[in-house]
């Protein structure tokens, strides 16, 4: 039986299929107006990428934004959940995990089984998180990339607040617009010095001291995950695919729940 | 009878009336919460009735000893749980929220006596004859007293507890409250009746004696108490210390759970997780978590700072002493005051004896004291394998935190705890 994880997020649903765990396909599409229809195209992509002599039946588990209300899944896990099953299965060695989502951000602590220990995450404010640092991009006119290149040659970094996203937009202005301006490496350090020092504070918060991977679409952004190993002060893990961490781990956690049933 | 139009008071009064009608009706409604219900009602209604009948009012905040106005037949009022209760059965607390705003209170104080003092400048509280306060055991209520009494124009009395509690400290105390009862003779024009107050306390010791074994019998599996009844027994000492209802009330909930654990019978009906609740929940979601605990089958077994006494018997021959004595048994003492190796012992021995499965910390973002405790206790829960959950919230402000996010927090700790 296939077991298939969905991850349906604020700007994309990640889609991962196992067989008896081992890894099928996976998938990045764009969340739809409804759950229902995001996780619908979302399996149906990932099943297209298949062979068509797989098994046809399914578990599916779903997680994230409106995962329970979709009629095709057989279970809804917690986010926190899936991210834990998921580190262990494509970073065995990580005992925690950082994820910075489009629109929050969260840190799990897990042991060697995938289980979850604690969590943290952070989802009052933009602060933290890959909209904010979309929204900082657009007021530079830069791409991710041409930042993460400029933040190489910085040396300390601006003093942008990691509390408020829209302080921090006002004070990176503020360093834009000055005379002389801040030079722009220095906006950008200072940009993920605030975002860094958030995660930090929730590792701390939850003893996540060693062994920690990254997973979410921000993974993809060197210069953040330069910056942020430095705050933390140890290498980070980043799985190869660290947008589809979550949808991996409802995966696996599928699969638990076809063995389950199996066992019983 | 003219009663000002926004009066929070006849608001709790009319809800009390209509729960009462409607689980009067149940047969399956444990007697003991039909007789709380009734104790709420009687209270409001003294309290609401008490201008007009010529009585004398005295406001009090949380954890002063009401025995000693109760002895001198004062009505009393306590603040912090009449603003809750407002919340509770209106379920709405955003205009006494906003009077207080507009008298100058910030967001980051304690709701409750933002709410508090707004209720009393907007009229919603009637006015007291006199305000009386102590640091017992929040240092908010300091302050949150003589602002009371500039808003209400009255007289008031600050009791000063001292933070420690060797024989030196209590005699202070003792005094403190000897000049209270002074003060209280002289606006009042009532006389202490020490006799009277020697009943109260005796019947106080047995209040917190049949808690004692109320909180033995929520040691069963599965425990046979409502997931949040706890918060009967904490508005049962707010509101009728030594108190013959409160007697009557809690040996009525003991012969209920005796009778459920002889059964074997549990209060909800598959019990999954056995819960600590750390802190007060938000009182305006009280319904929905009550269904959540149901749905879920979580249940709070223990409360170590609600709950669960500390040592000690009260001499009733001694009554103002012993009004001194339980003023450092009080649990919540526990948590504010000096807090000791003692706090964090008494939450482990709970975490044990009732096979705590996790720990639910209600953070009132405007409790700095409560606070700064979350990751003492995580720290001291850990020890004993005891996961905890920390939800920001505010005991009566709804703008802190939404259900569905109380909700998203609950169920992933209840994954969490079952994946263990």
């Amino acid at each position: 039986m296939l077991s298939i994880g969905i991850d349906i997020g604020s700007l994309t649903t990640k889609t991962v299929v196992l067989n008896n765990g081992r890894f099928l396909a996976s998938v990045v599409s764009e969340t739809l107006d409804e759950a229902e229809i995001s996780a619908q195209v979302a399996m149906t992509k990932a099943l297209e990428r298949i062979d068509a002599d797989e098994d046809p039946l399914r578990f599916v588990v779903t997680t994230g934004a409106g995962a329970k209300g979709v009629s095709f899944s057989d279970r809804s896990k917690a986010i926190t959940t899936c991210l834990a099953r998921g580190i262990a299965y494509c970073v065995p060695e990580a005992r925690a995990v950082i994820d910075i989502g489009a629109e929050s951000s969260t840190v799990v602590k897990t042991n060697e089984r995938g289980k979850v220990l604690d969590w943290a995450n952070h989802d009052k404010c933009a602060a933290g998180t890959g909209i904010f640092l979309q929204q900082m991009a657009k007021l530079m006119k830069l791409s991710f990339e041409e930042m993460s290149e400029l933040s190489e040659t910085a040396s300390k970094g601006a003093d942008i607040t990691g509390t408020c996203a829209v302080f921090a937009e006002s004070e990176v202005i503020s360093h834009v617009h000055r005379v002389p301006p801040t030079p722009m490496p220095e906006i950008i350090l200072g940009i993920y010095l605030s975002v860094s020092s958030r995660i930090k504070t929730m590792c701390k918060r939850i003893g996540a001291n060693e062994k920690i991977a990254l997973s979410g679409g921000v993974a993809l952004h060197k210069g953040l995950v330069r910056t942020l190993e430095k705050e933390i002060g140890q290498p980070l893990f980043v799985p190869d695919d660290p947008v589809c961490v979550a949808a991996l781990g409802a995966a696996v956690l599928a699969g638990e729940e076809i063995q389950k049933e199996t066992a019983q | 009878m003219k009663k000002a139009a926004n009066n929070k008071i006849q608001s709790i009064v009319r809800a009390c009336r209509i729960i009462l009608a409607m689980i009067e009706a149940d047969s399956n409604t444990r007697q003991s919460q039909k007789m709380y219900y009734r104790m709420l009602l009687q209270y409001y209604t003294r309290l609401r009735d008490a201008r007009e009948n010529g009585q004398f009012i005295a406001a009090h905040t949380v954890f002063f000893p009401a025995e000693i106005l109760l002895a001198m037949d004062i009505i009393p009022m306590h603040t912090e749980t009449t603003t809750w209760m407002t919340s509770l059965f209106t379920g709405e607390c955003g205009e006494i929220l906003a009077a207080g705003a507009r008298l100058g209170m910030a967001t980051e104080i304690c709701a409750p006596h933002r709410g508090m003092a707004g209720a009393f400048a907007s009229g919603a509280l009637p006015r007291p004859d006199v305000m009386v306060w102590s640091n017992m055991v929040c240092d908010n209520t300091a302050k949150s007293g003589e602002l009371v009494m500039d808003i209400c124009g009255c007289p008031g009395f600050f009791i000063d507890r001292p933070f420690k509690d060797s024989g030196l400290e209590k005699t202070y105390m003792a005094g403190e409250i000897r000049d209270m009862i002074a003060f209280l003779e002289d606006k009042s024009g009532k006389k202490m009746d020490y006799d009277r107050l020697s009943t109260i306390v005796e019947r106080m010791d047995r209040q917190i004696e049949l808690t004692r074994q109320v909180n033995e019998l929520r040691k069963n599996v599965p425990t046979p108490f409502s997931p949040l009844g706890f918060l009967e027994l904490l508005t049962i000492d707010y509101l009728f210390p030594g108190q013959p209802e409160s007697i009557e009330y809690l040996e009525t909930l003991k012969a209920e759970l005796e009778e459920m654990v002889k059964q074997k019978k549990g209060a909800i009906p598959k019990e999954r997780f056995r819960l600590m609740t750390l802190f007060i929940p938000p009182m305006y979601l009280m319904s929905f978590l009550e269904k959540l605990s149901v749905e879920s089958g979580a249940v709070s077994v223990i409360e170590p700072f609600f709950t669960f006494w500390g040592e000690g018997r009260l001499d009733a021959s001694r009554p103002v002493e012993a009004v001194v004595e339980k003023a450092y048994m009080i649990p919540e003492t526990r948590m504010y005051g000096p807090l000791g190796e003692s706090a964090l012992e008494a939450i482990k021995k709970c975490a044990r004896e009732w096979k705590v499965d996790g720990a639910v910390y209600y953070a009132d973002v405007g409790c700095r004291h409560s606070c700064a405790t979350i990751k003492l206790f995580k720290d001291a829960l850990a020890e004993v394998d005891v996961p905890v959950l920390t939800i920001d919230c505010d005991v009566v402000d709804q703008t802190v935190t939404s259900e569905e996010e109380v909700r998203d927090k609950m169920e992933r700790f209840f994954e969490l705890l079952e994946d263990r």
